[in-house]
């Protein structure tokens, strides 16, 4: 593959570039985004876990780093990709039924605006655990 | 015959659609357990090894994970089949893919599964 055959697929005239997207098509980019970037953290998880299985003494230090801020923080930007993901995932299975294709904008911001709830109210349960207090890096 | 022959069609695509939406509602599911009996319940908590053996001594919590995997592994792999086969030279090579996210799904689930094994036994 080429860098050139993907001018196409991303160049100015596609549909791809930014200002050519509308509200589905942005859905759809950020449903890919976030599957594959969860995908990579299953890989992760596994490779961690597999870490952690070895000795006690492992486990303990490396649950030491992920109570670390920074670690929680990234956590909670986990969340926020599975909440889109799924969230975004109900207005496609919703679509699959026959269901709210004419108002497939307003269904992605109802969803859109139940993922913002469930994001707000993770991100504060965590600030209210004190997770964020303490040294970042 | 145009029917006949899209209904004949031997394709895993169907099937990998039908099963992709039915692990995504088991997986909101499962996720909503894990994220609320895992984490908002316990936020906070230190974590030992004796702390998850505890929590693993439920047949509950190791019904939850390891259904998770599997769910998961199914899932973002089936997921990720779906965003190579829009590349032209996957697209062009369906059973090698195929056969390649299987065989890496079966053996993460393998090993998902034995790596969990030393936090249930103790």
């Amino acid at each position: 593959m080429k860098i050139g055959s993907f001018k196409w697929l991303f160049g100015r005239n596609s549909e791809f570039w930014p200002t050519n997207m509308k509200t589905g098509m942005w859905a759809w980019v950020g449903h890919r985004l976030t599957g594959l970037i969860l995908v990579v953290y299953v890989f992760m998880h596994l490779s961690f876990l597999t870490q952690a299985s070895l000795s006690h003494e492992k486990f303990d230090s490396l649950m030491e780093v992920t109570a670390q801020p920074a670690f929680v923080f990234m956590d909670f930007l986990l969340v926020c990709a599975v909440i889109y993901h799924a969230m975004n995932g109900f207005r496609v299975v919703l679509f699959d039924l026959g269901l709210g294709i004419r108002k497939q904008k307003l269904v992605f911001w109802v969803m859109m605006a139940i993922a913002a709830v469930l994001v707000i109210v993770g991100f504060w349960v965590l600030l209210d655990a004190g997770l964020f207090n303490g040294e970042w890096l | 015959m145009t029917e006949n022959k899209i209904a004949t069609t031997k394709t895993a695509g169907s099937w990998a659609w039908f099963f992709q939406r039915l692990s995504a509602v088991l997986l909101v599911v499962l996720l909503a357990a894990h994220i609320f009996l895992d984490h908002y319940d316990e936020v906070g908590a230190e974590i030992t090894v004796g702390w998850v053996h505890a929590r693993l001594g439920e047949l509950l919590f190791i019904a939850i994970d390891y259904s998770m995997l599997a769910m998961v592994l199914f899932h973002g792999l089936n997921g990720t089949r779906t965003v190579l086969f829009d590349f032209d030279m996957f697209a062009k090579r369906k059973k090698a893919v195929d056969i390649g996210l299987w065989v890496l799904g079966i053996a993460m689930l393998v090993w998902g599964i034995v790596i969990l094994w030393p936090f249930i036994a103790g």
